[in-house]
């Protein structure tokens, strides 16, 4: 009972931590820190009237909205392709659809510009075959194809999950009554996936308000500012940051993303419904496209290649080139001075290992704690127990940088001056990053847990063994390989995560992204594509062995 | 051993009452089975005396010992319980072998190694199964799986045994087999046994006594030719056992009984019954379809029974006997004979002591109407 309360208390701090300085902030006419501050409504009048923010707003609006459309052109006809239709390489795809999950949309955003910014390698070619370039990736439709891109794959995987799951005795009784493979396709498939296309657009829109990267590499140039970025340049880059404004624009941007996150799990619970076959597990028979299916294969691989390898390959090959562009073979200037100039450099050597101690330490700390929280949540009787599911899922609905800024406030702000040990330390990144990782690692273990019967729990409590024998002697050996997928989740997760770092971080403490971002605005893109090949190399590497391992451990079981 | 006592047990989910006031004595020894469709509180009787779940109200005691009582805010952890359960899944440990299943149990309990082996062993071979012991779970059929439950709920010397559903996920031949092998087992072991199951063969040949349950309610408690000669209502007469149940209004009461007309076709039949009822009640016969007999229309019946004109549907031949679905007006009536070759029209002959009535009563679904009934 005690540990029940310990548990659920854990969480309410780390959840609320960040959230309640931020309210606090916004209705404070001074910095939280200062004393005689007076609570008033004056920082959001100010925010709307003189700060721009009517512009910040549209321009989120614009690229949420565009983002979320280009999301589910590339995903949805996609996911119906490789799961319901007969394609070559069908198995191939599927997985590649998998990747942009390890990279980070910085990375992505870097290797987008590389190749097709205003000096990028494609633009300067196609200026030299056409004398001029179709496209302006520094607008608010580049920014959204991009981060399209990289959230393709979440709305794939929700349509695909549901296009496995759904009976494919549909179809058949479709085929029976003489309806061919594209009539199917319209009648039965597409109407199935509309829950799974609602939910999905739903957390595309509140991924897209929260991100940072691609609009901050993007907008800055040219001046185009949305939710994220205005915070960073309000609460980061001007000399005397007005707290107040920060607090307001922090707490607006929290409400629609709660909001969001709020309607996405409302509706995912009614969408449960809908599955009506559960367990016995029937193969979909694949349609067959005809001729179509060259179409499709065309439209995917183009997904794949030019919007992810081409950008990516295209990084690695800028991290060993002095200059990169057409114009010269990129072979004539190989170069490993890019790679010499952060090992030379203490500082940036530290950011390496800095990521690694946050994400290694951080990963498993998260997993601990989602398991405690997924035990408490889905494995015990306690009164509460949703609470704490709900806690842990919370942060989804908490924007990196605002997790960033309410955690420097908390940090600020704590009390017995607990926050001066913290603040500037890893430890307030692992907190920050920790809080950010905390839905994935519940996330994806709930479901495992949830497999193993709770009988073989109860089995073992009359068999006299109690709450914590029962865990021990029974659930901690059976759930040990979803703990260590868990592992593998949250290391990639935090390994990526960068933004509220941006706030949390200091001189000391910079990790990968943050160093990327202080390289990029010196103009050092040799360096960053060094850090960025570093930073996927590290990735592969440990998904690689951790997959090696996971192999070994399944086949014991 | 000790009796179990259930006392008025009450569990409410929200607005959804699951049990209503369940109230019952276990007599030490005896093999009782808790009888009723999916979701009729059965499975929530069995887990609120196992402790894993708590009753809203109400009181469980084995012996002296009280489990629950929610008056005095008392409840016991399943683990302070010493009961054996088998599961429905068989809930067998899977990164366990059979010996460590086994073990466990006994290692919370603190009993020493040679001791432990020798119990284990003791329990395995009670089982049939001493050869399999390094054997993991998912190496064994499920006939060996659902015995290694039971040697597992055994092992420690439990006061009651509860069974859920033990046997429901064995194939049909091995299911009746393992009854059997089960009803002797428990009365070598004379343990107090709790029993769950939907299944109303099962309940009829394993039980001591049995109570069926629906929604919540214990319906009728009572040995299995109780249950299934005299049962209490027209539900329990309908799921335990087949059942033909036909309209009825009552036109004369005799001292032995009363004289109906059958709303099916107008005709008369007596039936012995000592329920209370009065001209031109409406009421529902029921009656086993063994209890019925066929004759062909020109054979005469024996003086007393009562003669009903039907007409053969279809003849089913089912080996050891014959199963006929009769037309009686617009009603299908089913009847099990030794005699085949019937049709066309035919005599239904049924002594009035082998029916039941009841007051009039929906007791079938409307899936089932709708099946039994045919144009007249």
């Amino acid at each position: 009972m005690l540990l029940f309360w310990a548990v659920i208390i854990f969480l309410a701090v780390l959840v609320l931590a960040p959230v309640v300085p931020t309210l606090y902030q916004s209705l404070l006419d001074r910095p939280l820190y200062e004393a005689g501050g007076t609570l008033s409504l004056d920082n959001y009048v100010k925010l709307f009237t003189e700060a721009g923010f009517g512009q910040v707003a549209l321009n989120t609006v614009l690229f949420a909205v565009m983002t979320t459309v280009l999301t589910l052109v590339i995903a949805v006809p996609m996911a119906v392709v490789v799961v319901r239709t007969k394609i070559p390489g069908g198995r191939f795809f599927a997985a590649a659809m998998q990747w942009p999950f390890f990279i980070s949309s910085l990375i992505l955003g870097f290797g987008w510009i590389a190749m097709y910014g205003p000096a990028g390698f494609v633009s300067v070619k196609v200026q030299q075959v056409l004398g001029f370039v179709p496209w302006n990736l520094y607008s608010i439709p580049g920014m959204a194809l991009t981060e399209a891109v990289a959230l393709a794959p979440i709305a794939y995987t929700f349509c695909a999950g549901a296009l496995r799951q759904s009976d494919a005795s549909l179809e058949s009784a479709a085929q029976v009554c003489g309806a061919g493979p594209l009539r199917i396709l319209f009648q039965v498939i597409l109407p199935m996936l509309r829950p799974p296309i609602v939910y999905s657009s739903i957390l595309v829109i509140s991924m897209s308000i929260e991100t940072l990267s691609v609009p901050l590499l993007y907008g800055q140039p040219v001046n185009i500012q949305v939710f994220s970025t205005f915070l960073f340049r309000n609460g980061l880059q001007s000399i005397n940051p007005d707290y107040g404004v920060l607090g307001a624009a922090s707490t607006i941007i929290l409400a629609v993303t709660v909001g969001l996150v709020f309607i996405q799990a409302k509706l995912l619970k009614d969408a449960q419904r809908f599955v009506s076959v559960r367990g016995k597990a029937t193969r979909p028979r694949r349609l067959d496209l005809g001729w179509l299916k060259w179409v499709s294969v065309a439209a995917i691989s183009i997904y794949v290649v030019m919007g992810a390898l081409v950008p990516i390959v295209g990084l690695i090959f800028r991290s060993f080139t002095f200059i990169f562009t057409p114009l010269q073979s990129p072979l004539q200037s190989l170069t490993m001075a890019n790679y010499q100039r952060i090992f030379n450099y203490a500082a940036y050597i530290q950011s390496i290992k800095n990521s690694l101690i946050v994400a290694g330490l951080g990963a498993v700390l998260v997993s601990l704690v989602a398991l405690l929280a997924v035990m408490v949540a889905r494995r015990s009787t306690f009164r509460y127990r949703r609470v704490a599911e709900y806690l842990a899922l919370a942060p989804q609905a908490m924007p990196g940088i605002i997790v960033g800024i309410g955690l420097f406030w908390a940090f600020a702000y704590a009390p017995f001056g607990l926050g001066s040990f913290i603040q500037g330390t890893l430890w307030a990144l692992i907190i920050g990053f920790g809080l950010r990782a905390l839905p994935s690692g519940f996330g994806s273990l709930a479901p495992s847990v949830m497999q193993i019967g709770q009988e073989l729990d109860n089995a073992a409590r009359v068999s006299g063994a109690d709450w914590i024998k029962a865990f021990t002697m029974i659930l901690a050996k059976l759930i040990t390989p979803a703990f260590l997928g868990a592992l593998v989740l949250t290391f990639v997760t935090m390994l990526k995560e960068y933004s509220p770092a941006v706030f949390l971080g200091s001189a000391d403490t910079n990790i990968i992204g943050t160093t990327m971002l202080e390289l990029w605005v010196q103009g050092n893109t040799g360096s960053v594509a060094a850090l960025a090949t570093i930073q996927i190399a590290i990735t592969a590497a440990f998904v690689g062995l951790a997959g090696l391992l996971l192999k070994g451990h399944n086949r014991d079981a | 051993m000790p009796d179990v006592k259930v006392s008025n047990l009450n569990k409410i989910f929200g607005d959804n009452v699951v049990l209503d006031n369940v109230d019952f004595t276990i007599k030490d020894g005896e093999f009782f089975t808790l009888l009723g469709p999916s979701g009729c509180g059965k499975s929530t009787t069995l887990n609120c005396i196992a402790g894993l779940e708590q009753p809203s109200s109400g009181a469980i005691s084995v012996g002296d010992t009280t489990f629950v009582d929610t008056d005095k805010k008392l409840f016991v952890p399943p683990e302070g319980r010493n009961l054996g359960m088998v599961f429905q899944s068989y809930a067998l440990w899977p990164h366990k072998t059979i010996a460590d299943n086994l073990a466990m149990p006994l290692q919370i309990r603190k009993v020493d190694k040679t001791e432990q082996r020798r119990l284990i062993d003791e329990a395995l071979d009670k089982v049939g199964l001493l050869h399999l012991r390094e054997r993991y779970p998912h190496q064994m059929s499920g006939g060996q799986q659902q015995r290694v439950a039971l040697a597992r709920a055994l092992v420690y010397s439990p006061s009651v045994l509860l069974l859920d559903e033990p046997l429901s996920n064995l194939d049909a031949k091995l299911r009746e087999q393992a009854r059997a092998w089960l009803k002797r087992l428990q009365e070598d072991l004379g343990i107090t046994t709790v029993y769950v199951t939907h299944d109303q063969d099962e309940a009829l040949a394993l039980s001591d006594r049995i109570a069926v349950m629906s929604n919540g309610y214990m319906i009728q408690v009572g040995t299995p030719t109780e249950i299934y000669e005299t049962p209490a209502t027209a539900e329990v007469a309908a799921f335990v056992g087949r059942c033909n149940f036909l309209e009825a209004t009552v036109t004369d009461v005799t001292s032995t009984g009363a004289a109906l007309k059958l709303e099916a076709n107008g005709q008369q039949m007596t039936v012995d019954t000592p329920e209370k009822v009065t001209v031109g009640d409406h009421v529902t016969v029921a009656v086993r379809p063994e209890k019925l007999a066929v004759l062909p229309a020109d054979d005469t019946a024996m003086p007393g029974t009562n003669v009903i004109s039907a007409e053969v549907l279809t003849t089913s031949y089912l080996g050891s006997r014959f199963e006929y679905d009769l037309k009686v007006g617009d009603h299908v009536v089913q009847v099990v004979n030794d005699r085949g070759g019937l049709a066309g029209a035919v005599n239904l002959t049924v002594d009035p002591d082998a029916c039941l009535i009841f007051p009039q009563a929906d007791v079938l679904s409307e899936d089932a109407q709708a099946l039994l009934t045919v144009a007249p």
